[in-house]
């Protein structure tokens, strides 16, 4: 075969990239993940069901007592938008009780301090008045255990200034974040997610929950050029699109020429966020939830189901691929295959860097088999996609 | 007040007494027809007819009529059609509401006529005059009937997508007249605010309700010059945005007011308040004092952003004490009203896109059993799929139009 110097290198380059990132998937490190069926979200049911999958992985205690816990929970879109008629938290918001769960069982852990975050839609509200729109009410959280407290870290919030978190492998897109204080102000991190399919990342899952992460005052539409801007306007689509950079007070992307695509740029941002931001406790909640896409925006067949799974893990690439595997999806996919016919696997990604390993093979579950608890949303996405389209309606 | 007649404003283009003949068997009874010598054979035979008639300088006694705005979502001109925006990126709405309102509160003996006809290269669509009437027969007044000169020429030529236009209008004027009782409802608000909307308070008080409304809060409008003893009971705030210090009498009102739990939003105007300082947070823009079972919340700074008062209302509030919480509803706005015995409401919904949402959901607060739904297209109520919760109901509305009423018994 002939070719140039430049061919060569890109080949050459390429098989050695290839090579390092396969030893880097089986150095990647694997943890055990709890899977539990659970049918509601009554507390007298759920309770039980969460403390006995903590306990599997190994106890609470160990990992939050005389600790300071940041929660992140999954409240995306704006809470005046549900699915058809339904409770947004039986689509696509992380239940209430679910939170209350968690954050009642870290309490009785002995975790010193419990902040629940999240950066709502569009707004520097606090996250009680966000989520009494949703017709919730915070006491069921805030009296959930002693000391819990609410932070919208969609701003600069009650912090003096934004934490920059650094990237510890470099960055696949961005070398840093400037981040809300709640999430370096904390020992113990943990994602509660939504089990959902999405329509950029193929899933979110407990990771890509984390795109949230970033304030919207440095990374969103209405973020200032120079500074942050005070109030958060808008979404992410600087991040999506990459039509403008960051705050400049805030690190720039690695490499602008990258593509501008938002099926490769969002994978790679959450591997990034979750990279510079590890989850130490992984918790997707799949009791009651909806295919089609993550929330009543998307533009596809959404349905209201209740798989009646909840999966937790220590990793949250290895908890993630269990999910996947509940979802009925192959979490060794790439892209092209579904879930991410059209984006990157995030999985994949993160497995790359080091964060955990995918392979079933290479992960312990604990609690109920894979296959007694899979909900196929693989197959709802196929016999969907198949089917013509169907007239979409106005909402409002 | 009473709202005694369904007014019309004439085209000045149909100068032949036979186009009449299209009120027939409609609500309008009062025509604002032009001073030409052209017009004169139209106006006898309106008169003739039992119709009354005036023209737009000198309206009727008991009537006053406001300078509005063409509600719906505000469109850029030219161009393709872009909605414009709001300071959140929530596309912007004209509502006529907040002034009706206002011209009652402080006029409570007249009738409030708005005039605000179509500009001339307006594109309507055939919900646009629907709304445009709902908006204002909802907040207790009337809207002139205008048509857009492409509209008026259609229905003089008789073309059937205007005339089919003219039986909307027509209808939308009538479920409105059907209902006489409904503007002798109270507002049922959370929030009262208190100025004299006048001089150097004007454009911010004023303002400030057209943007209290679109952020979803129920007000009831108190002009400072006429404050009833009771006039406060049943609010969870008042607002005082205005820039000189009240009077002995309404500050003691109001103390008393916060005392027994209230909240009164001000400015620095309202002077150094009695109370205990709560420690505020980073980016607060109001100094916070407990007083008694209330608070007391002054901005630090001179009234300056409608707009962030409004918004700050709603949190300052909570929205745990919403009145209505909309979902699926897009640009929508709200106004709850309660019969004067208290044994019956309506909640008029206005949707201001081109159409109205599907799988709406409303949920109302208050204890009532049962609730009907109608709209223009469909006057004769009908019972909605509801879910009653803890002192509110929550209403599943299928597809429906850009206006709906609720009546909550």
């Amino acid at each position: 075969m002939h070719c140039n110097r430049r061919q060569w290198l890109i080949h050459t380059g390429a098989a050695f990239t290839g090579a390092i990132l396969a030893r880097r998937a089986l150095a990647a490190p694997t943890a055990p993940v709890s899977v539990a069926r659970c049918k509601t979200y009554e507390p007298a049911q759920l309770l039980p069901v969460m403390d006995k999958m903590f306990d599997q992985l190994g106890g609470l205690a160990r990992l939050v007592r005389n600790k300071t816990v940041a929660i992140k929970i999954n409240l995306t879109g704006a809470p005046t938008y549900r699915v058809g008629y339904l409770p947004l938290e039986d689509t696509h918001y992380t239940h209430p009780n679910v939170i209350a769960a968690a954050v009642h069982l870290m309490g009785k852990a002995g975790a010193r301090r419990i902040r629940v975050l999240e950066s709502p839609w569009s707004t520097a509200a606090p996250v009680e008045e966000y989520i009494l729109q949703a017709n919730w009410e915070p006491r069921d959280i805030l009296n959930a255990a002693s000391n819990v407290e609410f932070e919208n870290t969609n701003w600069l919030g009650k912090g003096k200034k934004y934490s920059r978190m650094v990237v510890p492998h470099g960055g696949l897109m961005f070398p840093a974040f400037d981040l809300n204080h709640s999430y370096e102000d904390c020992d113990v991190f943990v994602s509660i997610a939504k089990m959902k399919e999405h329509a950029t990342a193929g899933i979110t899952l407990s990771m890509k929950n984390c795109f949230g992460l970033t304030p919207c005052t440095i990374y969103g539409t209405g973020a200032g050029v120079d500074e942050p801007s005070l109030i958060p306007k808008g979404g992410r689509s600087l991040v999506h699109a990459g039509d403008r950079q960051p705050s400049k007070s805030a690190p720039p992307e690695k490499d602008p020429s990258t593509p501008r695509e938002d099926t490769w740029r969002v994978p790679r941002t959450v591997v990034d966020l979750v990279s510079a931001r590890p989850i130490h406790l992984a918790i997707v909640e799949g009791i009651k939830t909806m295919t089609g896409g993550e929330g009543p925006w998307i533009n596809e067949e959404l349905t209201g189901v209740a798989p009646g799974v909840i999966v937790a893990g220590t990793n949250p690439v290895t908890t993630d691929a269990v999910s996947m595997a509940l979802m009925g999806f192959d979490p060794m996919a790439d892209r092209g295959t579904p879930p991410f016919e059209r984006c990157d696997s995030t999985l994949r990604l993160a497995e790359d860097v080091g964060l955990g390993t995918r392979d079933l093979q290479r992960i312990e579950v604990i609690g109920t088999p894979i296959a007694e608890a899979r909900f196929d949303f693989a197959a709802i996405r196929q016999k969907r996609r198949s089917a013509p389209p169907r007239p979409m309606g106005i909402r409002g | 007040m009473v709202v005694q007649w369904t007014p019309m404003r004439w085209p000045n283009a149909w100068t032949d007494p036979a186009a009449l003949s299209l009120l027939q068997g409609t609500a309008i009874d009062y025509l604002l027809i032009g001073k030409g010598a052209d017009l004169q054979a139209v106006r006898e035979r309106a008169l003739a007819s039992g119709l009354r008639v005036a023209d737009l300088d000198s309206p009727p006694s008991g009537i006053s009529i406001l300078k509005g705005e063409w509600p719906g979502v505000k469109m850029r001109r030219g161009g393709a059609a872009e909605i414009n925006a709001g300071p959140t990126g929530v596309p912007w709405v004209d509502s006529n509401g907040w002034n009706i309102r206002l011209s009652q509160a402080l006029n409570p003996e007249t009738s409030v006529w708005v005039d605000a006809p179509p500009a001339d290269d307006a594109r309507l669509s055939a919900g646009s005059y629907p709304i445009a009437i709902a908006d204002s027969a909802a907040h207790g007044g009337r809207w002139i009937l205008s048509l857009d000169p492409a509209l008026a020429k259609g229905l003089a030529g008789q073309r059937p997508e205007a005339v089919e236009t003219w039986k909307r209008i027509a209808g939308a004027a009538g479920f409105f007249a059907s209902h006489k009782d409904w503007p002798a409802f109270k507002p049922h608000a959370l929030v009262g605010v208190i100025s004299d909307f006048s001089g150097k308070n004007e454009f911010f008080s004023r303002e400030l309700l057209n943007l209290l409304a679109r952020a979803g809060q129920h007000y009831v409008i108190l002009p400072k010059q006429h404050i009833g003893s009771g006039a406060l009971f049943g609010l969870r705030a008042v607002i005082y945005p205005d820039s000189d210090a009240p009077a002995d009498a309404l500050r003691k009102q109001v103390h008393d007011f916060v005392q027994a739990g209230g909240l009164l939003i001000g400015a620095p105007q309202w002077g150094g308040p009695p109370g205990t300082p709560v420690q505020s947070t980073e980016g607060d823009r109001y100094s916070v004092r407990n007083l008694g079972k209330g608070r007391i919340a002054l901005s630090y700074t001179d009234p300056d952003d409608p707009y962030l008062w409004a918004q700050d209302s709603v949190l300052l509030v909570s929205h745990r004490y919403d009145l209505v919480r909309f979902w699926n509803c897009g640009s929508a706005s709200s106004y709850y009203a309660v019969s004067p015995d208290g044994k019956r409401a309506v909640v008029h919904l206005l949707f201001y896109a081109n159409r109205g949402p599907d799988s709406a959901s409303v949920r109302i607060a208050g204890r009532y059993r049962e609730v009907k739904a109608s709209t223009i297209d469909r006057p004769q109520m009908s019972r909605v799929d509801c879910e009653l919760q803890k002192d509110a109901m929550e209403v599943h509305l299928p597809q429906v139009p850009q206006y709906v009423a609720l009546e909550l018994t």
